[in-house]
């Protein structure tokens, strides 16, 4: 599997993208996708998923032209958008044959794989109940299970993790590991802990841009030797906060413990390991 | 109070920025267009016996007027029902509960943003019709108060009533829209046929059209010289606007009794309002409708286990529609409340059992305007239920879904319709019945292409709303059932319709996917 994106934009206005220039190739395995509110990650999704079109730019999985020929994408492809809805009235077993069915998959064995991925999420006891009735969570595992009805080959999770609790944050996390293994899994998060554990490759977007990309100890790569801590005075941290990239702040005694990056570091401080969540926030705040 | 005015103002905003008003806007001008005929053209629309008054301001003024009370009230009604839920959908209705506004200053705030958004329809109505007279007058002056005195007496306390109206019913029946449209489809019939015989009784005439209408009623009597009352039309009549003969109308000075009766309108609108206020939900619907039926669901345990993907048994390819013509099937039969379904059989056993004609000319458009709700959404319920992603990367979405949704909706209108079509089948009406069958797929079609153009409901609710109103009243124009006709040529001018609204329905939505 081999899915290229190559020059790819949506351009809403005359000055304003949603995406600009964006080149990618992903294969096989599990794609990080990071970057902040706004930065064009559910745009980059949809077009992918061929839910929109690029203004310029091709998109091609396998060498086909999926602009041109979304049906070629939709028949193997598994999306989660970030925000969707479901018919109320109907339960989740007649949701997801319709699903199916919209995907153009059916015969004797969907009754039972819908019927196994409602008993690996949890769902098999309100099965027949409407999903009006169902909480927040409930519905995002609905979303999680129609993602995965047609055995896709390329899975795009637009911030799946919102709604889910921790501990089925993990288990999601194991998920969606057991799935990298014969195609394209895309997730999309501005929570780098979502990513960091599973993630093969990282993609870190802003402003419609793809700022970086490649395996995670290529991206930590940018904040090497970068990241400190150091205690400072609550009064001190705005000051500190202009000179420096903080990352985070935890309360220790009445003052501050304070990570930080900079080239340079300030006395006292201690050199601590870099991380993802480091080299995102560097990332993102430099540029 | 500033938070107040506030308030309904960004609701007048937020529901005039919107594509849908703007469609409401264009279509307001069209009708308004027709409200008084151009001179060379073969329809009247207010008419006393052979007669129809010089173009002068007065008749233009108030037969706009006279118009847009009655014609407004009719549609006026769909276009802002849906005020407090949209509030609902948008989850803005929460925050309000949250604040310390009271009930009646919201539910208060929710009548006079419906007034503004009448009014804005309104005030199009009214310049068309000075345009219209500049373009179309007998040589009169432009008198600008016959204009405004029709609009403010008239027009603009009906339209206040009609703003109540709309919010009334949507404290009393909920988030249920079909409930909705068939009460105010009968109320509205009803306040049609009592101020057809108010005579002199002021408080009857929710329209305000009576003061008027008898004083033309009366000059016609005297030019014509007859002791008999004339014959008076309101509405679309074809054909005999070479036949009239024209009176001088001047307008007239409202007795001081009906303007007390208008500003008695407002005031028992308003006390309606206060009266209703306790019974508002505060937006407590989920709550509410749990208590009743669906109780929401509290999980013991609520965590994803283990999957093992790969050993899931794996589904087959299979393109066939009939899945998606089931659930697009079930999603028709379970919208609305389900007691709803005793109104449709109900319907079905009058088809079956009251004589051939009524049967085909009154129940089957009342049963067919029945499913007004059902229809209405049928090509726009993803984007309402939030399921639009998943509709626009499925497979084949156009010949699949989209040909799913029209099927389900036609398998709808020939299943309630089945009872009649039975029938004529069995006394060999075949032209009849085929009639009646195309009429439901025109309906169906007509939905999903109103509903894809407007992207919204309320064009088709609106039109399938005047339509029916026209049927019962015996319009053969608008006889899309073979009610009246049922001629080859007729069937096959219907059989035209639908495949230009089916073309033009795969191309915008062809066109809307590729966007």
């Amino acid at each position: 599997m081999q899915l290229v994106i190559h020059n790819v934009s949506k351009k809403y206005n005359k000055s304003k993208y949603g995406i600009k220039d964006f080149s990618i190739t992903i294969e096989n395995g599990i794609l990080g996708l990071l970057g902040p509110n706004g930065a064009g990650k559910s745009t980059l999704l949809k077009m992918i998923a061929t839910v929109s079109k690029p203004t310029d730019g091709i998109i091609t999985l396998n060498k086909n032209n999926i602009i041109k020929d979304a049906n070629y994408m939709r028949k193997q492809v598994g999306f989660l958008p970030q925000d969707f809805g479901v018919y109320p009235n109907l339960n989740a077993f007649e949701f997801l044959e319709y699903m199916a069915a919209m995907k153009g998959v059916g015969g004797e064995n969907l009754k039972m794989r819908i019927a196994q991925l409602l008993e690996g999420l949890n769902l098999i006891d309100d099965a027949k109940k409407p999903i009006g009735t169902y909480s927040g969570g409930m519905k995002q595992r609905i979303g999680i299970a129609q993602a995965l009805l047609n055995d896709p080959k390329i899975i795009i999770f637009d911030e799946p993790t919102v709604g889910l609790d921790p501990e089925e944050r993990v288990r999601f996390r194991n998920l969606i590991s057991d799935l990298a293994n014969d195609c394209i899994v895309i997730l999309s998060s501005h929570i780098v802990s979502d990513i960091d554990t599973i993630a093969d490759q990282v993609a870190i977007m802003k402003n419609g841009q793809l700022l970086t990309y490649g395996n995670q100890e290529n991206v930590i790569k940018y904040v090497e030797n970068k990241v400190y801590e150091v205690i400072i005075e609550k009064e001190q941290l705005s000051v500190f906060k202009t000179v420096h990239i903080v990352v985070s702040t935890s309360r220790k005694e009445g003052r501050l413990l304070v990570r930080y990056i900079s080239e340079k570091p300030v006395d006292m401080s201690k050199s601590k390991q870099a991380n993802l969540e480091d080299a995102y926030l560097y990332l993102i705040r430099t540029n | 109070m500033n938070s107040f005015f506030t308030i309904i103002k960004s609701d007048y905003l937020q529901r005039t920025r919107s594509y849908s008003f703007l469609i409401t806007l264009c279509a307001s001008l069209a009708i308004a267009y027709t409200f008084v005929p151009e001179p060379n053209t073969n329809y009247t629309t207010i008419r006393i016996a052979d007669y129809v008054g010089y173009y002068n301001s007065a008749w233009f003024g108030y037969i706009t007027a006279i118009m847009a009370s009655v014609f407004l009230s009719l549609v006026g009604f769909y276009l802002i029902n849906s005020g407090i839920k949209k509030d609902i959908d948008l989850k803005v209705g929460q925050i309000v509960a949250s604040t310390s506004i009271s009930n009646f200053k919201y539910l208060f705030s929710k009548v006079l943003s419906n007034f503004l958004v009448l009014m804005t329809i309104i005030c199009i109505v009214f310049t068309m019709s000075i345009i219209l007279f500049m373009l179309y007058n007998d040589g009169f002056p432009f008198e600008p108060f016959q204009f405004i005195k029709p609009y403010f007496f008239i027009t603009i306390p009906t339209m206040f009533l009609i703003s109540v109206l709309a919010v009334v019913f949507e404290v009393l029946f909920g988030t249920y829209s079909v409930l909705q449209n068939v009460a105010f489809f009968f109320l509205f019939t009803t306040i049609m046929s009592l101020s057809a015989k108010t005579g002199s009784d002021a408080s009857l005439d929710f329209f305000g059209n009576d003061s008027v209408l008898r004083n033309l009623e009366e000059k016609v009597r005297e030019i014509s010289k007859s002791d008999e009352k004339p014959n008076l039309t309101i509405g679309y009549t074809m054909g005999n606007r070479d036949e009239s003969k024209k009176f001088h109308f001047n307008g007239i000075d409202f007795p001081t009794k009906f303007i007390f009766s208008r500003l008695v309108l407002i005031l028992f609108g308003t006390i309606i309002i206060v009266v209703i206020s306790p019974i508002f939900h505060r937006f407590n619907v989920k709550e509410q409708a749990a208590s009743k039926k669906l109780e929401p669901i509290i999980e013991r345990q609520k965590v994803i286990k283990e999957i093992s993907l790969p050993s899931l048994p794996k589904p087959q390819i299979n393109f066939a529609i009939l899945p998606l013509v089931k659930t697009e099937f079930l999603l028709l039969l379970r919208k609305g409340k389900r007691w709803l379904w005793l109104l449709n059989l109900t319907g079905m056993i009058l088809l079956a059992v009251l004589p051939l004609k009524i049967a085909h000319q009154m129940v089957l458009p009342i049963l067919w305007f029945l499913q007004v709700s059902r229809l209405s959404d049928l090509t726009t319920k993803e984007i309402t239920n939030n399921i639009q992603y998943f509709s626009l990367a499925s497979y084949r979405p156009i010949s699949r879904l989209f040909v799913s949704q029209l099927l389900a909706g036609i398998v709808l209108m020939l299943l309630t319709a089945l009872p009649l079509i039975v029938r004529l089948g069995l006394l060999s009406n075949f032209s009849e019945a085929v009639s009646v069958t195309l009429g439901g797929i025109l309906i169906v079609v007509s939905a999903a292409l109103f509903g894809i153009i407007s992207k919204g409901t309320k064009l088709f609710e609106v039109l399938f709303f005047m339509i029916t109103y026209a049927n019962i009243n015996g319009i053969v124009l608008v006889d899309y059932f073979g009610g009246f006709e049922h001629h080859s040529y007729y069937m096959l001018q219907i059989s035209a319709l639908i495949i230009i609204g089916m073309s033009i329905s795969f191309i915008k939505r062809n066109y809307q996917l590729r966007q």
